[in-house]
């Protein structure tokens, strides 16, 4: 294959934003930004039918993991389509779509609504953690 | 001192969108700038003698099976009720709608601050009257179609 995010930029064109590319020997990637929050696409090199889009959000020093973790868990059974990781060393989280396509092609007519779950899942997620420290505070 | 345009614009294309700006009203420093987000195209009206105001908005289709225009502007009359911060104005000859939002946050910078707020408002106004507009055609259309089937003796 021999670009395999050609469909996902002509998404990111249908979708109006900006985007950047920043391939390297392993992967194939492009950066790109909606109202305001960063999100990032990969393909393998290795495994050109893998495709990953997703969200990175550092996780705010008074948030307990052991709380994150359990609402990651609970969106991870909930949700369609998108994935919850917690990284507790580096208190980060990430929100991940991964896909396997024969082209970047069949995600184009699918982007928005990709994007909409993804953009969901992180405000769910943090809505839901500070809820309970509203609760603990009460 | 920048134009509140360009300070606008250069806000929404930081935040990874691109902006077309087309000036409305060249003399009066009324310009508009259209730029897409979650699939909608928003606009953003802005004016040079008037730095402080500023106006969102963007349009509804409404399916052409769900057209009857004295209906829909009660229907949007009604949504006007649940979003008095924003207002519906039927246009295209009830093809569309436009969802309209007037804020006055003082300042460009005031603005752009707010301004992914005052979308999702805008959106989720316009969201709701489509809803109602769509569900009560179809709750007509299946009213009707039972009456009909009633009439000739099938139910």
């Amino acid at each position: 294959m021999d670009d395999t995010l050609t469909g996902v930029e002509s998404a990111l064109d249908d979708e109006g934003l900006f985007f950047t590319r920043d391939d390297d020997d392993e992967a194939y990637r492009i950066a790109f930004k909606s109202e305001g929050d960063r999100y990032f696409v990969v393909a393998y090199r290795d495994d050109p039918s893998f495709l990953m889009i997703g969200s990175g959000w550092a996780l705010p020093a008074e948030i307990d993991t052991l709380d994150a973790t359990e609402v990651a868990n609970a969106l991870n059974v909930r949700k369609k389509f998108v994935k919850t990781a917690l990284w507790e060393d580096e208190r980060d989280v990430l929100f991940t779509v991964e896909l396997c396509v024969n082209s970047a092609e069949e995600v184009r007519p699918h982007f928005g609504r990709l994007l909409d779950v993804l953009r969901d899942t992180a405000a769910e997620f943090f809505d839901e953690l500070r809820e309970d420290e509203d609760e603990e505070d009460i | 001192m920048p134009l509140v345009r360009e300070t606008v614009a250069q806000f929404i294309e930081s935040e990874g969108h691109k902006v077309d700006v087309s000036p409305v009203d060249a003399e009066g420093g009324v310009s508009e700038l259209l730029f897409r987000t979650r699939g909608q195209v928003f606009s953003v009206t802005t004016y040079e003698n008037d730095p402080a105001t500023f106006t969102i908005s963007t349009a509804y289709e409404i399916p052409e099976w769900a057209r009857e225009r004295g209906r829909n502007a009660e229907t949007l009359a009604d949504a006007g009720d649940d979003f008095p911060e924003v207002a519906f104005v039927m246009a295209h000859d009830g093809g569309l709608f436009i969802v309209t939002c007037d804020e006055t946050p003082g300042s460009p910078e005031a603005f752009t601050r707010s301004l992914w707020e005052i979308v999702a408002r805008v959106r989720e106004a316009g969201a709701y009257a489509i809803e109602k507009i769509v569900d009560r055609t179809e709750s007509k259309v299946a009213a009707e179609k039972f009456i009909s089937s009633f009439m000739r003796g099938d139910q």
